[in-house]
């Protein structure tokens, strides 16, 4: 392919571009070892006390339970609703499929403040705020989108003849689709699981208007204590937080091709 | 006509634009195989994928052993389908896609295997149960295909042009080993192809399909011999054309009379064989017909091509075009272009046909 | 030919379709009903109804919101301002990634793959980890300041003003630019710049007149994309910001759960809506301009 040299100017402002990029994310590593009571960089000292505080602070530990509880139920709701209506839209002629596609990922487009806005006063109405369920319906709405966009992808690219061959072999729609579909969709299974996980335990401006104290998501506690607080215990969560993403990362990039999944 | 095993009545598949297959009727035998010939867009697959529920009929209907199936879901039909791009379970070894069929009957696991080996040593792929078939190549891949549709022992087997994707040497091998299978096993099949050469050479019978209609349905010998319409005739083999006048049983072709069996009436186009016709040209003696009635006409060397095992000749006889071929010898010297010839033929090889509009 | 053909026989196709499509979208439709389309048309009814304080809302529906809002000069400064400022931190923001994109766009291979992972990764870390990161850069105690106070230079406010903000969120925003540059870059062949090469035009000519035009509609979806996620976003204003920096945003929440007027940061939402749509315009017809 492309045998062009980059010219050095390019490397060099690439590279520095880089070091902005990833800065914040890798300064947050030697900060959480600091040994100091308040944040400063460089640290004065090196100790593992935050993680230590993090061990016994209620809070935090009560919010990162919450958060990891609402993920995974958010993620397995997601893939039993996202997944059927995949199918719906890409494999069976549903009138106005496109149209459908369109209106359920356009809470994406929306700035979640306002999304955030919108569910608080609705919630506040219905009784769901500061609740478990409330947190659980907010979250679907913005994983929904991602969950579909990559599940309708990875059915749209199976080969629908493979299918074919499998009901004229006596497979009833409903065993085409566990024992042939299903399989050949892992990569996009699995994307969609780790896309929704992130995206639910990361997701701070939506649950910041639906938390309240009597229930709180990790990032929200994490959000308030750094309002108030200047000291690396965000820090340590920080890392254990990057340590997460990371994991999750090469699950993807393992099974479904990270890069794929973002970039054509 | 007599209802085969397989019964096609009226059958119809239309579009919002288009008509893919117009009143489609077909009776086929039981243990025959024939051939849906034609050339692309012609109707062929979109039959076949009627056949086996894939797509609905417009109208018309199927029936199966004398068991109406048109209604029917693809996987309540007990048809065994080898895909062109053979379709196979990309997740599953060779024995499990082999053995998915069984076990969507209910077959019981020992004997579903047993079974699913069998199949597998009959398109000789023993010792490849275990691969997944993105490590086979594409002709191992066929046979599991094959392989997989014959061992639910369907009461037809359908084929859609499964030999397209492979190269021209496994392509022949592959045709002698489906029609010998087909053949032990005596399973009534279709064969979809635009490869006139496999259509006559596989298939007890083959029809013929042009925009969606049936244009004859026949032996290979039949097809060849006796084309029931001009379409046929010059699709199945090579054809020179001459366009006339007919009277009867005699054809007046630029002032030149010709006969041919049958009578008909009106501007008609004849038809024969190239290989029928025989060239003579100045100082060569004529070859003996005997008996036989035969026509003559005059023409002129156009162009000769070499092509190894023959000679091709293009000639101009009276403004239409013939070609006309002489199996080399080694060491002759082609007639050269310019020459006078005469092209002559059994009245018996002449096809007639009414001209096309 | 259709997949639908294969989930029923004919004939009995169109209603069992119709019944069993319902059923697989039902659970979508609802929550989306539910928790999207009734909240946001009820967050539009809103910005019609008067506040009485504390959350109370009248019973009549009035234009004062929008009215006053649009008058209001504070409001007005707040609208322009969060638009200049989001525009400032389009431009910085395409400036730092296009370097980024158009190295990945020339790399190959395994060193391609690595790279991007670090692209994407920041996108699926939270934004307040990486907000918290910009803190321990920009305090006063910070990094910057720090090595500015050791050699021997004097510290700058970074944190808490518009400055740390612009900063954050452009960083904040890059991964989004980098991609969107990076899909906009498919025409972007090395044959064509190798081309003019032998036109003779010399590097710099060539990025000016060849690349820069070729990569305009990827340039043109990623400002489109940075521009509204930075109007819209919350969390790095606010904490960078410190309470000090007034964006939209950050009004909008400041009405809905300090203040307790609803119907006013309903309003503010809908101007919200109202920029995005101006900007999707926009791109619209740049767009057409540039291809």
């Amino acid at each position: 392919m492309d045998e062009r040299p980059v010219p050095l100017t390019l490397k060099i402002l690439a590279f520095v571009m880089f070091v902005f990029l990833l800065a914040p994310v890798v300064l947050v590593v030697p900060i959480s070892f600091s040994a100091d009571t308040y944040m400063t960089f460089p640290p004065s000292g090196w100790s593992m006390r935050w993680y230590v505080d993090l061990m016994h602070n209620s809070r935090m530990i009560g919010a990162l339970g919450t958060s990891t509880l609402l993920a995974v139920i958010v993620t397995v709701l997601s893939m039993l609703i996202a997944l059927p209506a995949a199918y719906a839209i890409i494999r069976m002629r549903v009138i106005g499929a496109e149209a459908l596609l369109a209106l359920f990922t356009a809470p994406l487009l929306l700035p979640t403040i306002v999304l955030g806005l919108a569910i608080l006063i609705v919630f506040a109405g219905a009784g769901l705020l500061g609740t478990f369920t409330g947190l659980v319906i907010a979250h679907l709405i913005i994983v929904l989108p991602y969950a579909l966009r990559v599940l309708t992808t990875s059915l749209a690219g199976l080969p629908l003849i493979v299918e074919e061959a499998a009901s004229t072999l006596g497979a009833s729609p409903l065993t085409v689709f566990t024992r042939i579909t299903m399989p050949m969709m892992m990569p996009g299974i699995v994307a969609t699981a780790a896309l929704s996980f992130l995206v639910s335990f990361d997701e701070a401006v939506i649950s910041l208007f639906l938390t309240g104290p009597r229930i709180t998501t990790l990032p929200v506690a994490m959000y308030q204590h750094v309002e108030t607080q200047a000291d690396p215990l965000v820090a340590a969560i920080s890392v254990l937080l990057i340590v997460l993403t990371l994991a999750v990362v090469m699950i993807v990039d393992r099974t479904a091709g990270l890069t794929k999944t973002f970039v054509k | 006509m007599q209802p085969g095993f397989l019964s096609i009545r009226s059958l119809t598949k239309r579009y919002e634009t288009m008509v893919a297959v117009d009143d489609l009727n077909l009776e086929i035998a039981k243990g025959e195989l024939v051939a849906f010939l034609g050339p692309s867009g012609c109707g062929k697959s979109t039959s076949l994928r009627m056949i086996a529920g894939l797509a609905p009929a417009t109208s018309g209907t199927i029936s199966i052993g004398g068991k109406d199936v048109t209604q029917l879901a693809p996987y309540r039909r007990d048809i065994g389908l080898v895909f062109q791009s053979y379709a196979l379970f990309p997740h599953m070894s060779v024995l499990k896609n082999v053995m998915f069929g069984l076990e969507m009957r209910k077959v019981p696991a020992a004997e579903a295997e047993r079974r699913a080996r069998e199949a597998i040593a009959m398109v000789q792929l023993e010792g490849r149960e275990d691969r997944r078939p993105a490590q086979l190549s594409g002709g191992q891949q066929q046979r599991v295909a094959l392989a997989r549709a014959l061992v639910i022992q369907p009461s037809i087997l359908l084929f859609d042009e499964p030999l397209s994707n492979l190269d021209a040497k496994l392509r022949d091998e592959m045709r002698s080993e489906i029609r010998s299978i087909q053949k032990r096993l005596g399973i009534t099949s279709i064969f979809v192809t635009h490869d006139q050469v496999e259509a006559l050479s596989m298939c007890d019978k083959v029809a013929v399909l042009n925009g969606g209609r049936l244009e004859q349905l026949g032996t290979p010998n039949d097809l060849y011999e006796r084309p029931a319409t001009a379409f046929v005739a010059s699709f199945v083999g090579r054809t020179n054309r001459l366009s006339g006048v007919a009277e009867g049983d005699c054809i007046s072709v630029g002032g030149k009379a010709l006969r041919a069996p049958g009578a008909s009436k009106g501007k008609v186009e004849l038809m024969v064989r190239p290989h029928r016709m025989v060239m003579t040209a100045a100082g060569e003696t004529m070859p003996d017909f005997g008996s036989e009635p035969i026509n003559s006409i005059d023409g002129e060397i156009r162009d000769v091509y070499y092509a190894g095992d023959i000679l091709h000749y293009e000639i101009d006889a009276g403004g239409q075009v013939m070609s006309v071929e002489r199996t080399t010898s080694g060491g002759e010297t082609p007639v050269s272009p310019g020459s006078a010839v005469n092209l002559t033929w059994r009245v018996a090889d002449t096809l007639v046909f009414g001209a096309a509009q | 030919m259709t997949a639908a053909t294969m989930i029923t026989a004919p004939g009995s196709r169109t209603s069992s379709i119709v019944f069993l499509a319902t059923l697989l979208l039902g659970p979508i439709i609802a929550v989306n009903g539910l928790a999207f389309i009734m909240p946001v048309l009820n967050l539009l009814m809103l910005s019609f109804r008067e506040s009485l304080g504390g959350g109370g809302l009248g019973d009549a529906y009035t234009l004062d919101n929008w009215s006053s809002t649009l008058v209001d000069g504070f409001y007005i400064e707040l609208i322009v301002q969060s638009i200049l400022t989001s525009l400032m931190i389009t431009i910085l923001t395409l400036v730092a990634s296009y370097p980024i994109a158009l190295y990945l766009h020339r790399a190959q291979g395994r060193w391609r793959t690595i790279l991007l992972v670090l692209v994407i990764s920041p996108l699926l870390t939270s934004a307040v980890v990486r907000t918290y990161g910009w803190i321990a850069i920009l305090a006063d105690d910070g990094l910057i300041n720090n090595t500015l106070k050791a050699l021997g230079a004097d510290a700058m406010r970074l944190l808490f003003n518009k400055v740390g903000v612009v900063i954050g969120l452009t960083e904040i925003l890059m991964p989004y630019m980098i991609l969107a540059l990076l899909a906009g870059f498919g025409r972007l062949d090395p044959r064509v710049e190798e081309a003019a090469e032998t036109l003779g035009a010399s590097p710099w000519k060539v990025f000016w007149r060849i690349i820069v035009p070729l990569t305009m509609p990827g340039v043109a979806l990623g400002c489109l994309l940075s521009f509204v996620l930075a109007v819209s976003s919350f969390i790095t204003p606010k904490l960078l910001g410190g309470g000090r920096v007034f964006l939209l945003a950050t009004e909008i929440y400041d009405q809905a759960i300090v203040t307790l007027n609803w119907p006013l940061a309903a309003t503010l939402s809908m101007i919200i809506l109202v920029i995005f749509g101006a900007a999707l315009v926009l791109y619209s017809r740049l767009l057409r301009a540039v291809l």
